[in-house]
Order: C-alpha cells, then sequence, then structure tokens
C-alpha cells in the first residue's frame, strides 16, 4: 500500500515545500520531487497489481504513473528555463511549481484511485489547477482562452458527474474492482446509458470530438512547458477515466458509439490540420488525431488496445519534445505564426533538426513508437470491422502526416536570406530536454513486448 | 327566487364597483402621504358626467354615439353570468360557459376598440394599437388558463371550478392550481391597467386604455367608465370566487348566507385591493416594449401548470 | 415527499425563469443563493424523513458553501468590477429566452419520459433534467462571465437535486470532493476577473471577436 501511494504524497510534498520563501527553493524541491515520483513510479512498475479500498493499480495505471511523472520531470526541467522568456508573467514563479506540482498531483491520483467519483474529482481537480497555468502569459488572449478552458470543461465534467450518479444508482456501488466483475441485470440500460454520458463528459477533457473547442485555444497559448504536459499527459489521463468506463460496461453499442467518436475526432483533426496559422495551435489539432487514434484503440480491445497504451506513451514523449521546441521557437523569433519562421535548421540546428523527427513521431512515421501502435490499432481496425473503414481511417491519417510535415518542413528549409546567426540556438537544458524525450518516443519501440506482458498481467 | 338574487347580484355589482375603485384611489394617495380624493370621488364623477354636454366629433358615424351603450350592457349581461356572491347559477347562468363569458368580454372590447378608431383621433388610434398588440398576446393565455381550469374540474362551466376547488384540498393545494392562479393574477393586472403595465396620468407616453375614450364626452363618457369599472369588479371577483379564495361561497339558496357572503366578498375585494394599491406603489412603470417579456412569464407559468399537471399527476 | 420535491423542482424552475429575465448580475447571484438554500432545505427534509445523517450534512455544506461562501466571493469580486455589473447586450431578448427556457422544461420532460423513465420509475425526474439544461441554456444565452459561472452552478445544484432525491445514498466523500471542486473553480474564476480588469485597461473588454490567435 505505502509503495503505491509514493508519487501521489511525493508530488503534493513537493507542492507545498515549494512556497517555501528560500531562493531557488522551488526549483530544487520541484526537480527532486518529480525525479522521486518517476522512481516511485518505475518502482511501482515492477510490484504486483494492487486492490484496495482506497487505491486500484493494474497495468494501465503503472503505465500512465511512470509516463505522468516521466512529463512531469521533464516538464519541470524546462519549465526553469523557459520561464525567464516569459515578460510580464500572472504571478510569481513559487506560485507557477506549487501549481504543476498540484497538476500533477491531480493527474497522478486520478489514475490510481478506486472509485469512479474520486477518479471524477481528481480530473475536475485537475481543471482546478491547470486553469490559471494556461494564462501564465498574462494578456487578453491568455485570459480568454484560460476561461474558455473552464467552462466548456467544466460543462463537459458536469454531465460526466451525472454519469457518476446514474452508475451509482444502476449498480449502488462506485468502486471500479467490484463494477468489474458483476451488474445489476435489472439495470444494465441505465449502466449502459452512464457510461455512454460518461465517455461524452471525459471526452470533452481530452478533446474528443464534439465538444474540443477548447483544446486549441489552450495548447497555442499556454506557455510550452504547460503546453506540453497538458497534450502528453492530461488528455491520456480523461481517456483513462474513458477506458475505465468502457471496462466497466464492455456492450457492443458502447464499442461502436466510441470508436465512431474516435473516427469523426481523427477526420476532424486532420483536415484542420492543413488550414492551420499558428504552429502551437497545428500541433495541437496533432494531439487531438492522435486522441482520436487512441480512443479507435480502446473501443476495439485486444491489440487495439495494446496498440493504443504504445502510442498513447509514444504521443506523450514525442509530443512534450515538441512543444518544448515549439517553446524554443517562440523565445527566439518572437512570433506564434507559422508564416513568421524560416530556415529554422540553419539558424537552431538543434531545435531545428529535434522538431523534424519530432514531427515524424507523433504524425507516426516507421522507426518511432507511434507507428507500431498505429499499426497495431489499424490492424484491430481491419479484423473488427472490415478494411473500408481501416482504410477512411489511414487515408485521414496520411493526410495529417503530410499537412503537419509540410508546414513543419516549411518552417525548418525555407531561406530566410538572412546569415546563420549561431547565438540563436537556445541553452544547453532548453534543448536536452525535448531532445531525450524525442529519444524516449523512439526507444518505446524496444519496449513494446514489456508493455503488452504488463498490461495483460 | 332566482330572479330576486339575480337582480340583487347586479344592483350589487353595478352599486358596488365605482366604489372600490374609490378606495383604491384613496389608498394610493394615502401610500404616498397625500389627502386623497373621497372614496366616492367616482360616483361624483359619474354624476358630473351624465349630467354634462356630450360633443361628437363631426367625421365619427353613429357607431360611435352607440358604442358605450353596447359595451355597458354585455358587462350587464356577464355580470348575470359569473359567479360573484352565490356558488350555483342564477337565471341566466346556464346561457354562456367560462369560453362564453370570454368571448363576451372580448366582444365589449371590440366595440370599444371599434368606436375608438371611429372617432379618427390619433390618441385614441395610440391606445388602440396598444391595447390591441398587448391582447393579442394576453388573450391566448386566457384561453390557455381556461384549458387549465377544464383538466381540472373537466368542464367549462366557472360554478362547477368554484365548487371542485372548494372541497377538493388535494386539487387546491396542487401546483397545477397555484401556477394557473399566478398566471391569471398576471394578466389580471394587465387588464385592470395597473403600474407595470399602464400608469394612470396626464401623459400619452404611459397610455393604454385611458387614451381609447379620448373624445368622448358627456354621457358616453360615463358609461364607459361606468363600464370599465363593472369589468374590472367582475375580473377581480372571478379571480378570488374562481381562482383563488373559492370558500364562503354560498352553494345552495339561503338568502341570510347570501346576504352575509356579500358583506365578506366585499371584504375579499378590499385585501385585494390593498395588495393591488401595494403593488402599484412599490413598482415603476415597464417600457412599452417589455410588456411583452411581462406576458410571457405569464405564458410561461400556464405552460407550467400543464407540465405540472403531467409531472405530478401521471399524465400521458 | 413527492409533492415537496415537485414543490422545490418548480420552484427552482420559476427562480432560473426570473434570472433569465433579470439583467443586473447582483440580483442573478443573490437569486441563485436563494435557490441553493431551498436546495438545502429540501436535502434537509429528506434526511430528516428518510433518516440519513449523510443528507443532513451535505444539506449544511450545501447551505454553507453554495447558499453562502460562493455568491458572496462573487459578489465581492463584481463589487471591484463594476462595468459587468449588467449583462450589456444580451445574445436574444428576454422574451424569446424565457419560452426557450419553457421549452427546454417540456423537451427535458419528453427526453426523460422516452429515456430515464424506463429505469427510474420516478414521474417527477424530469425536473432536475430540466432544470439541468436551463442552467446550460443561461450559460449560451448571456455573455456576462457571472452569468455564465452561475449558470454552471445551476447544473450541478440540479445534479445533487437529482442524486440526493432519486438516488439517495452516494457517498459522501464523493459530494464533498464536488463541492471542494466547485469552491476550486469559483475561486479561479474570481482570481481571473480580478486579474483581466487589473491588466486590461484598454475600452471595451468584452469584445472577444476580436483575438486573431484563438482562430482557426
Amino acid at each position: 500500500m505505502t509503495v503505491y501511494v509514493l508519487p501521489i504524497i511525493i508530488s503534493a510534498a513537493g507542492a507545498l515545500l515549494s512556497v517555501v520563501p528560500v531562493l531557488y527553493f522551488e526549483e530544487t524541491v520541484s526537480v527532486a520531487a518529480s525525479s522521486l515520483s518517476l522512481l516511485a513510479s518505475i518502482w511501482i512498475l515492477f510490484m504486483p497489481g494492487f486492490n484496495g479500498t482506497f487505491l486500484f493499480i493494474d497495468g494501465l495505471s503503472k503505465l500512465m504513473l511512470v509516463m505522468i511523472s516521466a512529463v512531469y520531470l521533464t516538464a519541470v526541467v524546462f519549465s526553469i528555463t523557459y520561464l525567464k522568456y516569459i515578460e510580464n508573467p500572472l504571478f510569481r514563479k513559487k506560485i507557477y511549481f506549487l501549481l504543476l506540482n498540484l497538476f500533477a498531483f491531480t493527474m497522478l491520483l486520478s489514475v490510481s484511485v478506486n472509485n469512479l467519483g474520486w477518479i471524477w474529482v481528481g480530473i475536475e481537480a485537475t481543471t482546478v489547477t491547470s486553469a490559471l497555468l494556461v494564462a501564465v502569459e498574462n494578456d487578453e488572449t491568455a485570459l480568454e482562452a484560460s476561461w474558455r478552458y473552464i467552462i466548456v470543461v467544466s460543462i463537459g465534467l458536469v454531465i460526466s458527474l451525472l454519469s457518476v450518479v446514474l452508475i451509482y444508482g444502476a449498480s449502488k456501488n462506485l468502486l471500479l474492482s467490484s463494477l468489474f466483475l458483476s451488474h445489476n441485470p435489472d439495470n444494465l440500460r441505465l449502466l449502459t446509458l452512464g457510461v455512454l454520458m460518461g465517455i461524452i463528459g471525459y471526452g470533452t477533457k481530452a478533446g474528443i470530438f464534439p465538444m474540443h473547442t477548447w483544446l486549441p485555444d489552450v495548447h497555442g497559448k499556454a506557455p510550452a512547458p504547460i503546453s506540453a504536459v497538458f497534450s502528453a499527459v492530461l488528455l491520456p489521463v480523461a481517456l483513462y477515466a474513458v477506458e475505465r468506463l468502457m471496462q466497466i460496461a464492455p456492450f457492443l453499442i458502447i464499442k461502436n458509439f466510441t470508436l465512431i467518436l474516435g473516427i469523426l475526432t481523427v477526420v476532424t483533426a486532420s483536415i484542420l490540420i492543413g488550414v492551420q496559422k499558428r504552429y502551437k495551435r497545428m500541433f495541437a489539432y496533432s494531439s487531438m488525431e492522435n486522441m482520436g487514434m487512441v480512443l479507435i484503440g480502446l473501443s476495439l480491445g485486444g491489440y487495439g488496445f495494446a496498440g493504443a497504451v504504445v502510442l498513447m506513451i509514444s504521443h506523450a514523449f514525442a509530443k512534450s519534445g515538441v512543444f518544448f521546441l515549439s517553446g524554443n521557437l517562440l523565445s527566439r523569433y518572437k512570433t506564434t505564426l507559422t508564416s513568421g519562421i524560416n530556415d529554422v535548421v540553419k539558424q537552431m540546428p538543434v531545435t531545428g533538426y529535434g522538431l523534424l523527427f519530432g514531427s515524424m513521431s507523433v504524425t507516426g512515421l516507421p522507426p518511432f513508437g507511434s507507428f507500431f501502435g498505429e499499426l497495431m490499432v489499424i490492424y484491430a481496425l481491419i479484423k473488427n470491422y472490415g478494411i473500408i473503414i481501416a482504410g477512411v481511417v489511414a487515408v485521414f491519417l496520411i493526410l495529417a502526416f503530410i499537412s503537419l510535415n509540410y508546414h513543419v518542413g516549411r518552417m525548418l528549409f525555407s531561406e530566410s536570406g538572412n546569415p546563420a546567426l549561431k547565438k540563436m540556438e537556445q541553452g544547453r537544458t532548453a534543448i536536452i530536454m525535448p531532445v531525450i524525450n524525442i529519444i524516449l518516443s523512439f526507444g518505446v519501440v524496444f519496449f513494446i513486448p514489456q508493455i503488452i506482458s504488463i498490461l495483460q498481467r | 327566487m332566482l330572479v330576486a338574487l339575480s337582480i340583487f347580484q347586479l344592483s350589487y355589482v353595478l352599486l358596488l364597483s365605482p366604489l372600490i375603485f374609490g378606495i383604491l384611489a384613496k389608498l394610493e394617495e394615502r401610500i404616498e402621504s397625500k389627502q386623497g380624493p373621497r372614496i366616492f370621488q367616482p360616483y361624483h364623477d359619474i354624476f358630473k358626467l351624465l349630467r354634462k354636454e356630450s360633443v361628437i366629433p363631426s367625421v365619427a358615424s353613429p357607431l360611435f354615439k352607440s358604442a358605450p351603450y353596447v359595451s355597458f350592457s354585455f358587462y350587464m349581461i356577464l355580470t348575470l353570468v359569473l359567479p360573484i356572491i352565490t356558488a350555483f347559477p342564477l337565471s341566466f347562468g346556464p346561457t354562456v360557459d367560462f369560453i362564453g363569458g370570454g368571448l363576451t368580454f372580448g366582444a365589449a372590447a371590440t366595440i370599444k376598440k371599434l368606436s375608438s378608431l371611429d372617432s379618427r383621433s390619433n390618441y385614441s388610434h395610440l391606445g388602440t394599437s396598444r391595447a390591441s398588440s398587448v391582447g393579442a398576446l394576453a388573450e391566448p393565455i386566457i384561453v390557455l388558463i381556461f384549458i387549465m381550469l377544464g383538466v381540472l374540474s373537466k368542464t367549462n362551466n366557472p360554478y362547477v371550478i368554484n365548487n371542485v376547488l372548494q372541497h377538493s384540498r388535494s386539487w387546491y393545494f396542487s401546483l397545477v392550481h397555484w401556477f394557473v392562479s399566478a398566471s391569471f393574477f398576471m394578466i389580471l393586472i394587465v387588464e385592470l391597467g395597473k403600474l407595470p403595465i399602464e400608469s394612470h396620468s396626464t401623459s400619452e407616453l404611459g397610455m393604454i386604455d385611458q387614451a381609447m375614450e379620448m373624445e368622448y364626452s358627456g354621457i358616453e363618457l360615463a358609461f364607459f367608465k361606468w363600464g370599465g369599472y363593472i369589468k374590472k369588479f367582475l375580473l377581480m371577483s372571478v379571480f378570488l370566487n374562481v381562482y383563488t379564495v373559492p370558500f364562503w361561497v354560498p352553494l345552495s339558496v339561503n338568502i341570510p348566507g347570501i346576504l352575509a357572503y356579500s358583506l365578506i366578498h366585499f371584504i375579499k375585494l378590499i385585501v385585494l385591493v390593498v395588495i393591488l394599491a401595494l403593488i402599484e406603489e412599490t413598482i415603476s412603470k415597464l417600457r412599452l416594449f417589455k410588456i411583452f417579456d411581462y406576458i410571457s412569464i405569464s405564458f410561461a407559468f400556464a405552460f407550467l401548470a400543464i407540465l405540472a399537471f403531467y409531472i405530478t399527476r401521471g399524465g400521458f | 415527499m413527492q409533492g415537496i420535491f415537485s414543490l422545490t423542482g418548480f420552484f427552482l424552475i420559476v427562480l432560473l425563469f426570473f434570472m433569465q429575465w433579470e439583467v443586473y448580475v447582483k440580483n442573478i447571484i443573490i437569486t441563485f443563493s436563494v435557490s441553493s438554500f431551498i436546495l438545502s432545505g429540501f436535502l434537509l427534509y429528506l434526511g430528516i424523513v428518510n433518516e440519513e445523517h449523510i443528507l443532513l450534512a451535505l444539506s449544511a455544506l450545501t447551505a454553507a458553501v453554495r447558499g453562502f461562501f460562493i455568491p458572496y466571493i462573487m459578489l465581492y469580486s463584481l463589487r471591484k468590477d463594476t462595468w459587468r455589473a449588467r449583462e450589456s447586450e444580451p445574445l436574444m431578448g428576454t422574451a424569446t429566452s424565457i419560452l426557450i427556457s419553457v421549452l427546454i422544461v417540456i423537451f427535458a420532460y419528453i427526453l426523460y419520459r422516452s429515456t430515464l423513465y424506463g429505469f427510474i420509475k420516478v414521474p417527477e425526474g424530469s425536473l432536475p433534467i430540466a432544470l439541468m439544461l436551463q442552467g446550460s441554456f443561461l450559460m449560451i444565452s448571456r455573455r456576462n462571465t457571472f452569468i455564465q459561472m452561475v449558470g454552471y452552478m445551476v447544473m450541478e445544484n440540479a445534479i445533487i437535486l437529482f442524486s440526493g432525491y432519486i438516488f439517495p445514498g452516494l457517498p459522501f466523500v464523493i459530494e464533498a470532493g464536488v463541492i471542494l471542486d466547485l469552491i476550486g473553480i469559483v475561486m479561479i474564476f474570481a482570481l481571473l476577473m480580478r486579474i483581466r480588469e487589473n491588466t486590461i485597461s484598454s475600452g471595451t473588454p468584452d469584445s472577444y471577436e476580436n483575438i486573431e490567435e484563438l482562430k482557426g
């Protein structure tokens, strides 16, 4: 029991300690807390599963814990250098690190509790802790983006609160471990209705199609480390709740409903990537497309589920790296417009090539983990629903691949006419962190058998 | 016997209706810390007008002259068919039901509007157009209210509705009944021309009903005013006897009971008048286009009554 | 019991009609506070009748947080935010929005009858659904951020009413967690409003249409 709560407790302690008024104390504490919680999560990975009154840890939870704490660590380290480039921040650095640690704490809590109600509370708490982080840049646009985020996501979560109430009404119980085992056969329709509402509600938080409107605004306007955390782990945490709901009620109607939502998300996002004028919004739509693929995989089960988890992990590392690098671009070029950025490869070589490989990884090019994840999902899709639907999804994936890489390639290689300025490149931490993450997203490939065995255990 | 009671009811309404509005005017003035007119002032006004010369516009048709008498007689007919001091039908009672009563009210109002159009005065036309646009929205709500009362009592007869509400506690305390009452109270304020809707001053900005009789004088004006008092008296009595306080109304022929009730009825009316005076003195006038928002609230209440019927009484 | 529930539900719906009618934010917040107290009273009654202590605690918490604390915070930040004191340009007229609210109540009834009624068998269950939809309509039909916040909390109140009456016994920790989150959101909201006022001095604060960066 004590081991399993370690990541939660460590991040909470990090949050509390980071308000201590000592110079640079908050940075030290945050780095220590995030490294320790990563170590604890890796330790948990090798422990057997756990099923208690408060915690429920199985293979999926373990992988989520590792993913969250790894991105948490890199985001903390990257924030230390990146915060310097924000003129006129909304609040002091200590508050920023307090909120970042709390944000990680709520996410770690959401993926390890054994109660649907607490999962709801945890995910709603991520909204509370992250809303102010979105507005760090402190201009009208950032505040407006933050407000849209609060309102849209809260409405979605009200729907999932109703779903919690309905599921409770159907089975008089909210413990995940007992909900997995048995259902009251009289109330199956009520349970199904509750689960469907929950999928829509948590889907809002994950950027799933009908209520995704907050996602590009927040990713486009939040500072780079926060965008990275949002895209890499917050969206998967919401999908974790969706997956739990689907495990509770593995009925055909729910699978079909989720599959349709996933396909619609992929289609919408792929079309919208091509018309974006701002690179961070473009990457945000790419996250949405990846979450659509993950949702399709979750709805299929079996190979699809394993593929979805591989894709989720690989995407988490790659996309956090890409968002860090986009932060480097923003701090040097001072523009969010794609057309304002030229010739990155010459001016900032590491950032440029990192971005090249990162964007290949998030769109699923062969050597990277996301390729294998998407392949497994597509394979399961062909097996379950035939080649036509799989073909449609594949066409839109290719469309997303082409449009994203076209824009990124134009930013990287177009001639600006300026002589190369070496001093444009960022300092050491600001380029090491994203590069590590992108390498990790490649490294996931070697661990696919282990991931599958952890999930099956 | 019933004929005698009918005559008593007719004279009760004809004689007492100006007094109620005298009391209302006095109360309002007293609340504003003014001396105010005597409560018998409406009688003085009517008598004075009866003795005055009447002037008729040269362009007006014969309708203009006959309209006040026609509408006054419509109101007299209504007096004979509504439950004012008895809860059993008098000799003319069976002639019309609630819808018929509503149509008679409508006919009287239409004649008034036609005559004011006939006067060719701009102010009268202004009042007519305002009254018509308010009425066009208020009357469907009145129909809705009648329908809900029909649901309540399975009939359109005001006497039966009164009997049902007097006897059945579950209906009297039901949400359906109180939503209908709230809706009717809001419509009552529109029909009485009280404050959130209409202000009675010399400025034409707030005039609706008042503007329509602008060209009348002398005996015709007296009949219009008196008819207006009777109309408002009837509406208030219907509101009290059918909707909100259906108690104590005599259910059988019983002369001392009816005499006692006619006193009680007067007291009920005075309580309602006090409430109306308080509303009048606390609320300011709505702008003209805001009246439609006000009517939409009343409509919402009437509709909620239907929903309450379906939701609490099983419906479907 | 059934009668009291219908009475509470209809009363809350009427209060929402009043919110649709009202343009002054202060009155809307006070109306919300009144509706929370009514909800709390209903929960108290329910707790006494069913002898459930959890409901008594929930009633007290509802009164303290939703009835008193949150309206207090909102009124406090409204006082510093004078140009938001009234809804200046509502999206639709009062009469239209009231009629739409009535239609929503009917829609909720039909929706409830055709879906949930089959499993729950409580005839009045459509009232909380109607309240929830009306809360979301209040958010859609107004531009003022305070009113949008009130609309959100009306939706949560509706769920509390729904779960309290139809599924009593929802674990208390969850209800407490819900309320804690609500406090958090309102605090963040008040903070954001304050910052907006302090940092954005330029002319028209509600002209969101011109934010170029949030397009596409």
